[in-house]
């Protein structure tokens, strides 16, 4: 069995409020595959925006394992999670999180940016313009985000997980912003990115697009209901 | 009023939870609005608050201005006979009194005190109706020429140099041999015209006969007293040009008449009246400073209020959520401006409070500190204008700021922040405008600072100026002859010599020289070169053959004086540097003759080193030597003088009442009348310029305080709203590096427009203003102004920095969802 | 018809931003009658939450007309649809939106105090009470809101949209940031209050809650869809 991209183990995450405890995730296992499509569904509050920054290393879980590409990432830094971000992780957001003042060009380029190691400019021009011929958008390289639709510009948040060939895409709720024609597009796109070997994580609660990930996983108060494989 | 007092309640409940945000506030507010309270307070009491005596609006001074050939004032003082003989003409002024200014030790008090006299005819305080504490003031019985010793004391005089004692008009003091019966004691509140030097309180008021001019002086139409002062009730029909052209001739023809017939100094001088109100004339100089004073402050006012907007812009942005959920409930624009407006009144409202509490303290120091400077400090209280300026004051800050506030609101955004569950940023200040108010705020500071700066250290170079000679361990010893008939200089002679002896047999005394120190000051003599009739008013001293040793001051070429000179009355001279370039370019003076007037001329025999005395300044503006030191001369003094300098050994000390013991064991007719350190006396004379240095540090901590607040503020501002942006940065791998070179990076051009702005700034100071600035562009300015830009540069690398850890140091979803 | 409480006529929604022009509503008419529960629902992006921002005058249409009891509303001043949100609309978001500084008694009382007339501190008192009982959170009067769960977060909201006697209750997602459970309790306490009388309009994208509702309304795209195209969409 190959080495899982991401694996899960045990994981916890308590938020506390004054007095409050709210157990968002209570004993998760989980783990992605190379190559795999997964989504996790489920009603809103369950939990499956928390799973997936954790896996994101956005968040950190309260208790629990978390191994990437077979190594324990549990304890990172601040400064190594940013690194693991960067180089592994392509991350899309239901609201693009596109930043209005640069171009398409530097939105895309930016992770590459952020790189360890400094990437030349003629590399960077390479990427860049491979991604976004990748989501059919070369022709909108100089513009900016506000000068997009919604669908557009999903099309370039997609382009910039891309840029810096991670191992792993986390997409978080991508069509909540968008129009029924528009989120087919990206589910399309998704589905191409998969069939050439692309590994994906999808959360929603749409249950049209969880239905089309090869393995689906179902939240409900922070705990898995149930899988189906595909 | 339920609806208002629910409000106010909310407010509090709401300011409560941000104690930061409500004790920046107050602290900013407070302490500039209790600057702002104190300088206008300060600005009414001198510019429009009347003086406070019946009818001081025809109350008026004249002035003796003594006019030169060339049409220049050479003086202003009164000759003695001139004053006496415009009082008796009893002309323009409907009520009038002659004053002179002394000082006198009290003998018959046990401590002897050395205290402020007044001389005046019982017309001053009839004109002044000065209120009573106790007994009568000065009455017919106290007229000119009547000789009756009586004595008026001052309520502080009373309480502190006889404890209020309550039988003190059965008491009698005396003073210089004469014993006054107190008649009077003048309440606490009267207030002293202060006519001579600012922040001189009289102490004991006696009647003009007694007043200390010599015989000699009370005839003398060629000497000025500075002293001297004639103040006066206006007639009613009677204007101040009208005076002015009524006493001009009375006195000038009685002058020129008056002049001694074989001096022909005075030859083509004039006396020119000059009536100005007594308002005016105690205002003086002061007006400016007390208007610059008000503009600094208001200066600061309005960069505190800058960055207090920036903190309510900062919070209204933080409680868009809350105001949205509010207008979603149906709460109009004006529900949210009347909750906004309690919250500011509210904020207003303490800090006036702090304000005020401030200004009393404000008040306090400026009578401690800025007696010296400004006039009528003692009146500062806080004055139904003092609260009318703080209501005024109150209302229109918390209207701006909560107007300001509620501007920000985009109430056709609201629906986005309530939907979007805090995410995003429905208002904000756009990226131009913040770039221009962190440009505006860099400036700004950057100017106060290195004005600051630049003033602190101007007064700190005043203040460790090399003076030129020494003062370490060397006192001043006047003495006090406590009767009338006063010795002939023979007769003390003798008496001297003795005190003298058992002056240096003290073993604490290391060195003893008859005449007092440079610090007690020169006289200013007329002279006039013999070789070319030039004349010259320089400073002038008369001193003896130790004083050169024991000050220090180097003796450059030729002789010192000597003792037989002394004992002579040797007509010889002794001149400085300064003076000697005046007389002759290549300052070769040995050997000149200078007349003093009289028939036999002195000879130069030495020049000495020039020496600077903080506030000296050359007499004669027309001199060329102007710029290149004070001129001074020397000549020996006699052998009765009643004043010497001690230089004491190292660590030692001598008390007054152990050198009274000692002088009257040698005659029990003199006493101490004062002994100065030379130390305690300079400092005195730097009190100014020691005042400025300690006002400008604190003003520029103060300016530095409230940029630094300012820029914090801003700087945070900013960095919050882009919260969501640093979060998606930080999903895509930004590391804290990264992220805090952002910030910085873009910061640095409005900060580099805001050092352009101050360039910008100075540059239009320079060209509106550069007699005044040129002096100041050397290169020795390039240490402030890196110094100033390093301390901006800190502060803004601070502002920077400290906002962005609460996001840079979390896990990256905390930004990026927007809850904590 | 006297019991209408709402009528939407022809409504469109456009947004505007640089180049880019989203029609976000189109040809939508909605008549929500006296005592009704109607739910509206559709997948994200669907112009639901639009919507509702129209229905509640957090927004106003690009056109058409829109009537709440018998007043056109269509077209207000800021002020004005402040006031009629004040009297006639009883919102419940999503998130909760209670102001944390101010206690659950005081958050149910807000909306009072932006009457033309401050009513007197007794039928404030009563009034809160009363909706407090309503959603049984009398207990919980003096606490904050932080110190709540988000269950009973959501039922205060619910009672400060009554306590102003409001023509229609405007529910937003109400149970999305709610556990299954709470969200259960949630969605009962809407269907009693229904059943007393209230009148609902609820938006959700959970299925099993919008089957609650009398009436169902589906929205793809900006438009209402026909209940047979409903079927197949869900």
């Amino acid at each position: 069995m190959t080495i899982p991209i991401i694996k899960v183990q045990q994981l916890d995450k308590v938020f506390s409020t004054d007095d409050m405890l709210t157990h968002a995730l209570q004993g998760i296992d989980l783990e992605i595959q190379p190559g795999e499509y997964l989504s996790i569904s489920g009603p809103s509050g369950c939990g499956k925006s928390t799973l997936l920054s954790i896996m994101g290393l956005l968040d950190f879980p309260t208790t629990g394992k978390l191994f990437f590409e077979g190594e324990d990432i549990s304890q990172l830094s601040l400064e190594q999670a940013a690194a693991i971000r960067n180089k592994k992780i392509g991350f899309i957001f239901q609201q693009f999180n596109l930043i209005d003042e640069l171009s398409i060009f530097e939105n895309v380029a930016l992770p590459l940016r952020y790189a360890m190691e400094p990437v030349s400019d003629k590399k960077i021009k390479e990427r860049v313009d491979y991604c976004l011929d990748i989501v059919g958008m070369t022709s909108k390289a100089k513009r900016r985000p506000t000068q997009l639709s919604g669908g557009q510009q999903q099309c370039i948040a997609i382009a910039r997980a891309l840029v810096a060939e991670p191992s792993i895409l986390l997409v978080d709720e991508p069509t909540g912003n968008l129009d029924s024609k528009s989120s087919d597009q990206i589910m399309a796109t998704l589905q191409t990115l998969n069939d050439q070997g692309t590994t994906l994580c999808i959360v929603t609660h749409d249950i049209r697009y969880a239905e089309m990930a090869k393995r689906k996983v179902y939240l409900l108060d922070g705990q898995v209901l149930g899988q189906t494989q595909f | 009023m339920r609806k208002l007092i629910l409000q106010y309640k909310q407010a509090w409940a709401s300011l409560k939870k941000k104690p930061g945000f409500v004790l920046t506030v107050l602290m900013t507010m407070g302490i500039t609005l209790g600057a702002l309270l104190c300088v206008v307070t300060l600005n009414y009491l001198l510019l429009v608050e009347p003086l406070p005596y019946p009818e001081q609006e025809r109350l008026f001074v004249a002035e003796h201005g003594l006019i030169g050939a060339k049409k220049e004032t050479k003086a202003v003082a009164y000759t003695y006979p001139g004053l006496v003989h415009l009082y008796k003409s009893k002309q323009a002024f409907e009520q009038a009194s002659m004053m002179m200014y002394g000082q006198d030790v009290i003998v018959s008090h046990s401590s002897q005190p050395l205290v402020n006299i007044a001389y005046v005819t019982p017309d001053l305080h009839q004109i002044l109706a000065s209120p009573m504490a106790l007994g009568r003031m000065f009455e017919a019985s106290e007229a000119l020429d009547t000789n009756n010793p009586v004595a008026m004391l001052s309520y502080n005089t009373w309480m502190q140099e006889y404890n209020g004692s309550a039988d003190i008009l059965e008491k009698k003091i005396s003073l210089s041999g004469v014993s006054y019966h107190i008649v009077g004691v003048l309440a606490e509140h009267f207030v002293e015209p202060e006519l001579e030097i600012i922040g001189r309180k009289t102490q004991v008021w006696l009647p003009w006969d007694y007043n200390q001019a010599g015989k000699w002086q009370r005839q003398a139409f060629d000497n000025i007293n500075g002293s001297l002062k004639f103040i006066g009730l206006l007639k009613q029909e009677v204007s101040q040009s009208q005076a002015q052209q009524l006493l001009t001739p009375l006195v000038n023809d009685r002058w020129q008449a008056g002049l001694p017939g074989d001096d022909d100094f005075f030859k083509g001088w004039t006396i020119n009246m000059h009536v100005r109100s007594v308002k005016d004339r105690i205002l003086g100089e002061s007006e400016s400073i007390a208007v610059m004073l008000l503009a600094g402050v208001v200066g600061l006012v309005l960069i505190a209020c800058a960055n207090i907007s920036n903190l309510f812009m900062a919070r209204t942005a933080e409680k868009q959520r809350q105001m949205a959920i509010q207008a979603a409930i149906g709460a109009t624009k004006k529900h949210l401006f009347k909750a906004m407006f309690a919250e500011t009144s509210l904020l207003m409202f303490m800090s006036i409070i702090l304000a005020l509490v401030l200004a009393q303290f404000g008040f306090y120091i400026m009578q401690q500190y800025l007696g010296a400077i400004l006039p009528r400090v003692n009146e500062l209280s806080l004055t139904p204008i003092t609260f009318a300026s703080a209501v005024l004051v109150t209302i229109i800050f918390a209207l701006f700021f909560a107007k300001l506030s509620t501007r920000m609101i985009n109430y056709r955004a609201l629906n986005t922040t309530l939907q979007s569950s805090g995410k995003g940023s429905g208002l904000q200040v756009s990226k131009k405008t913040r770039q221009v108010l962190i440009a505006s705020q860099v400036a700004l500071a950057t100017v106060l600072v290195f004005a600051n700066f630049s003033l602190l250290k101007d007064a700190v170079k005043t203040i460790n100026a090399p003076i030129g000679f020494a003062t370490d361990n060397i006192s001043t010893l006047i003495l006090n002859f406590s009767s009338s008939d006063i010795p002939s200089q023979e007769e003390a002679k003798p008496i001297m010599a003795e005190i003298m002896e058992k002056l240096e047999a003290l073993p604490q005394v290391e060195s003893l020289a008859q005449g007092n120190s440079p610090l007690d000051g020169f006289w200013v003599r007329a002279l006039t070169s013999v070789a070319n009739n030039e004349k010259y008013t320089p400073f002038f001293k008369s001193v003896d053959h130790h004083y050169f040793n024991m000050i220090e001051q180097p003796i450059l070429q030729g002789d010192n004086f000597t003792m037989a000179q002394r004992q002579d009355g040797a007509n010889v001279m002794i001149v400085n540097q300064a003076f000697a370039k005046q007389l002759k370019a290549d300052g070769d003076v040995l050997g000149m003759q200078i007349s003093t007037g009289r028939p036999d001329s002195f000879k130069i025999i030495g020049i000495v080193k020039d020496i600077t005395i903080p506030g000296d300044s050359p007499t004669d503006r027309d001199s060329s030597a102007l710029g290149s030191g004070v001129p001074r001369v020397y000549v020996p003094n006699g052998l009765g003088g009643q004043s010497f300098m001690l230089k004491l050994k190292s660590g030692q000390t001598v008390s007054r009442k152990q050198l009274g013991t000692l002088l009257a064991e040698v005659d029990s007719r003199y006493s101490v009348f004062s002994f100065n350190a030379a130390s305690a006396i300079l400092t005195q004379t730097l009190f100014a310029e020691i005042t400025t240095a300690v006002t400008t540090t604190v003003l520029a901590s103060l300016v530095f305080l409230l940029a630094g607040i300012g820029l914090y503020g801003i700087l945070s501002y900013g960095t919050q709203l882009r919260r969501f942006e640093i979060g998606a940065r930080m999903a895509i791998g930004a590391t804290r590096k990264h992220l805090i070179t952002m910030i910085i990076g873009d910061n640095t051009k409005a900060v580099l427009a805001g050092f352009i702005g101050s360039i910008v700034l100075f540059a239009l100071a320079y060209i509106s203003l550069s007699e005044y600035i040129q002096p100041f562009l050397t290169w020795q300015v390039l240490p402030m102004v890196v110094a100033t830009l390093v301390l901006i540069i800190l502060v803004t690398l601070f502002a920077c920095y400290w906002p962005l850890r609460q996001y840079i140091n979390k896990a990256a979803i905390y930004s990026l969802r927007g809850s904590d | 018809m006297t019991d209408i409480k709402i009528e939407m006529n022809n409504i469109a929604k456009i947004f505007e931003t640089d180049d880019v022009e989203t029609h976000a509503l189109k040809d939508v008419d909605i008549v929500i009658r006296a005592g009704e529960y109607v739910s509206i629902a559709g997948p994200s992006g669907c112009g639901k939450s639009t919507l509702l921002s129209l229905l509640g005058l957090l927004d106003m249409p690009s056109s058409g007309s829109y009537i709440i009891e018998g007043v056109d509303v269509s077209n207000l001043s800021l002020d004005e649809a402040a006031g009629i949100r004040n009297e006639k609309i009883g919102f419940v978001f999503q998130s909760f939106n209670l102001i944390d500084e101010l206690s659950v008694f005081d958050n149910v009382a807000l909306p009072l105090q932006y009457k033309k007339e401050l009513p007197t501190d007794d039928f404030i008192k009563t009034r809160v009470e009363a909706c407090l009982k309503m959603v049984e959170m009398s207990h919980r009067a003096g606490h904050k809101p932080n110190q709540l769960s988000g269950g009973q977060q959501q039922r205060i909201a619910i009672a400060r949209a009554l306590v102003a006697d409001p023509a229609i209750l405007l529910v937003d997602e109400p149970t999305g940031n709610l556990d299954s459970k709470s969200g259960d309790t949630v969605m009962a306490v809407l269907a009693e209050l229904n059943k007393n009388g209230t009148t609902i309009c609820m938006v959700t994208h959970d299925t099993r809650y919008a089957d609650m509702a009398n009436i169902q309304l589906k929205l793809l795209d900006g438009q209402i869809v026909k209940d047979e195209l409903l079927k197949v969409a869900v």
